[in-house]
């Protein structure tokens, strides 16, 4: 019996040192920061975190000092996973970052200033015009470098459009949109609606821009748009839908959940997307799709701008921030990593790397060049970044524009309802 | 037995001698991996929820004190906060009794002793165990999508196909089904219940001429009265926490149609980063559901009858 016993004991404390020396692996191998790995950190799709790796590898092979370990995952577990790590202050050295998360990440101070490493020369900007940068630059302070330029941009099945000589001359208003709709929904026939009608709140940002305003104030602190631009907006939504220029509401959100884009379906044959998801895009249809500006608005300016797709930022809790910037002028300006990359992140800022990849990328990147080229000639300024809080307004618009979509609320009462939930939201 | 029981004790822990001590170690070694699971994985996130709950904590930032201020915006200013709850409420009071009639429905069938009960029981359980998975969400979408089965299976019919998860009034629906599908833990539970009934009591009611009706209605259920309790606490409070289902199938939407209360709880803590308010939130959900469970131990007494009890 007491040696049963004995054996029991060790036996536990056998187990409890396992668990314990496990514990601890774990979280060495998650990497807290007091060691010489450079953790990178970004979201994406299978695609990209394929080419990424490989891109990786070969910045390791010509940077033998410097050891990288990726962390990568989908856009929904990403942000999930930095706030965590946040709060636990334990965020990887260099992390892809969002136009739209950007000020949270700032306001709590959270990344580094990285202006140094670019008066250094580690990070060399020398071949990069300054508005691709515009974004990141909050009072002289740069917060990230550009992983790669879009604009938002109307993708089209050019196929569809060329058969039934349909065409978007350049200048086409919101009032021509629906015209050509008609149009080619008459010519296509039944089960074809014309427009993709999501991404709202993108479409309402441009609309607000066109009309002279903005979704948010220049402070940050409050709204920026009158009630009559929001009203007008949501009136454009009813009828797009009311004529069957766009698919139901529904329709839509399956296809949207489940992977799939209405234009590879067939049920359209135009959307808003960011120009670089035009890749995307054509991977899931066999037809020719192309990109064209968005709308213009009638008596309104031009609305659309250029942005950084995403960028990389440095963490305050790093300790190696040099091998961060060098890390980062890697991706920036090797011709190589570039190669690899393939431009599927956005336009690469530096002239040098874009005349580089000039017939070593595939078509649809070619064509998101050429958009790129043309925004540069027709585009307005950037806004200031969004407040933080942002994401929870646009949660907040895409609820009530559903129910604006179902017929349940009238464009007067969900600005009104927008406007309040906004309102309560920033405050 | 008795030694156990004494080192076990703390009272009498003062008193006990050199080996005693070295089996209390033993006792705690031997539960360790529970205990540190228990204090560090239960207990410390309680605890830290319960004070971020008084704070406005965003991850991101240090928590700052706010005092009552979440726990009063959600009860007095959110309408969200209203609908979920609404929804939930709806949810949990139709698809609880629903699953617990399937459950006994079943199980009384397959008492009957026939050959293949073993097989269809584990048939029927399978759903409970893999319900909850992401692949039968997906599964589930595929089957009511709107070029899904089920809506061929109305074309095949001439019917026309319905917006089963898009549509507000049916997609909570929908999750009701899903949800009551799987019954295999509860009809488990009443199949051991059912075998625990003297068979004697049936047969003596047979002798007395009682139809089946009637054996089922002045036997069976009494009878099963403290299994059906069981069932139903354990279901009521299971109900309330469905997060899976409705995250992965519909998102909450349409139009808040299916914003269950954790899913709403999930959104405000991890998309907006409003952890503070989740906090509340879970606190004011764990109150919700302590006094429902309460009310049910109250009514218990009118319903549940225990052999060899009073009633």
């Amino acid at each position: 019996m007491r040696k049963n016993r004995n054996g029991v004991l060790i036996a536990t404390v056998v187990l409890c040192t396992l668990m314990i020396g496990g514990c601890q692996t774990g979280s060495s191998g998650d990497g807290g920061n007091d060691d010489d790995v450079l953790r990178v950190a970004w979201w994406g799709g299978q695609e990209r975190h394929t080419m990424t790796l490989e891109m990786i590898q070969l910045f390791e092979k010509k940077h033998p000092d410097i050891t990288v370990e990726p962390e990568y995952t989908a856009w929904d577990n990403y942000w999930e996973r930095l706030t965590t790590q946040a709060a636990g202050s334990n965020l990887p050295d260099v992390v892809q970052m969002d136009n739209s998360k950007l000020n949270e990440y700032i306001s709590r101070s959270l990344i580094k200033d990285l202006s140094p490493f670019i008066d250094d020369g580690i990070i060399d900007l020398s071949n990069v015009d300054d508005a691709y940068q515009d974004i990141n630059t909050v009072d002289n302070a740069v917060y990230g470098i550009s992983l790669g330029s879009n604009a938002l941009g109307v993708v089209y099945n050019q196929e569809l459009f060329d058969e039934h000589g349909i065409e978007l001359e350049d200048g086409y208003t919101y009032e021509d949109l629906k015209e050509k709709m008609r149009e080619l929904g008459a010519a296509v026939g039944d089960g074809f609606y014309g427009y993709d009608l999501s991404s709202e709140f993108e479409l309402f940002t441009v609309f607000a821009r066109q009309s002279g305003e903005s979704v948010f104030n220049e402070a940050g602190d409050g709204l920026g748009y009158t009630d009559e631009t929001l009203i007008a907006f949501f009136q454009f939504v009813t009828e797009m839908l009311e004529e069957d220029l766009s698919p139901p509401h529904e329709i839509t959100m399956e296809y949207i959940e489940g992977g799939e884009s209405t234009i590879a379906g067939g049920l359209t044959g135009m959307g808003l997307i960011a120009s670089n998801q035009i890749i995307g895009q054509q991977a899931l249809t066999e037809e020719e799709l192309s990109l064209s500006p968005l709308p213009a608005l009638d008596g309104g300016v031009e609305g659309n701008w250029i942005r950084p797709s995403m960028s990389f930022s440095v963490t305050e809790h790093t300790n190696q921030e040099e091998n961060a910037a060098v890390f980062i002028d890697f991706v920036t300006n090797d011709p190589e990593a570039n190669e690899i990359l393939q431009g599927e992140r956005g336009v690469p800022i530096s002239s040098e790397i874009r005349t580089h990849l000039e017939g070593k990328v595939s078509e649809e990147v070619e064509k998101t060049f050429g958009y790129l080229e043309f925004m540069a000639e027709n585009s307005a300024p950037a806004d200031p970044l969004p407040p933080p809080g942002e994401s929870e307004v646009r949660g907040a618009f895409l609820r009530i524009i559903e129910s604006v979509k179902y017929g349940q609320t009238s464009p007067e009462d969900a600005t009104t309802q927008f406007r309040s939930e906004a309102e309560s939201i920033i405050n | 037995m008795k030694p156990t029981q004494s080192t076990l004790n703390p009272t009498l822990k003062m008193k006990s001698t050199k080996g005693s001590i070295r089996k209390d170690l033993v006792a705690y070694l031997i539960i360790s991996p529970w205990l540190i699971g228990f204090l560090g994985l239960v207990i410390g996130p309680m605890i830290a929820s319960l004070y971020f709950s008084f704070t406005n904590y965003d991850m991101l930032s240090p928590a700052s004190w706010v005092g009552l201020e979440n726990y009063k915006n959600v009860l007095v200013n959110d309408p969200r906060f209203v609908q979920s709850l609404k929804v939930t409420l709806i949810f949990v009071f139709v698809s609880t009794p629903l699953k617990l009639v399937f459950a006994l429905l079943l199980a009384m069938l397959f008492n009957t002793g026939r050959k293949g009960t073993g097989l269809f029981t584990t048939i029927y359980y399978i759903p409970s165990i893999i319900g909850g998975s992401v692949a039968i969400a997906v599964v589930w979408r595929q089957l009511f999508g709107r070029e899904g089965a089920i809506n061929s299976l109305f074309a095949s019919v001439g019917l026309d196909g319905l917006n089963w998860l898009g549509d507000p009034t049916y997609a909570l629906t929908i999750l009701i089904i899903l949800v009551v599908w799987q019954f295999g833990s509860p009809l488990i539970i009443f199949l051991a219940g059912l075998r625990q009934i003297p068979l004697e009591l049936y047969e003596a009611a047979s002798v007395d001429g009682a139809s089946s009706l009637t054996r089922f209605f002045r036997i069976t259920l009494p009878m099963l009265t403290p299994v059906i309790f069981f069932n139903l606490i354990m279901q009521t409070i299971g109900a309330f926490m469905t997060f899976t289902q409705a995250f992965l199938i519909t998102k909450g939407g349409p139009m808040d149609a299916t914003n269950f209360y954790a899913v709403y709880l999930y959104e405000t803590a991890f998309e907006y980063l409003r952890m503070g308010y989740a906090s509340a939130m879970a606190w004011i959900l764990l109150v919700i559901i302590g006094v429902i469970t309460l009310i049910l131990f109250a009514t218990s007494k009118y319903w549940v009858h225990y052999e060899g009890g009073n009633k």
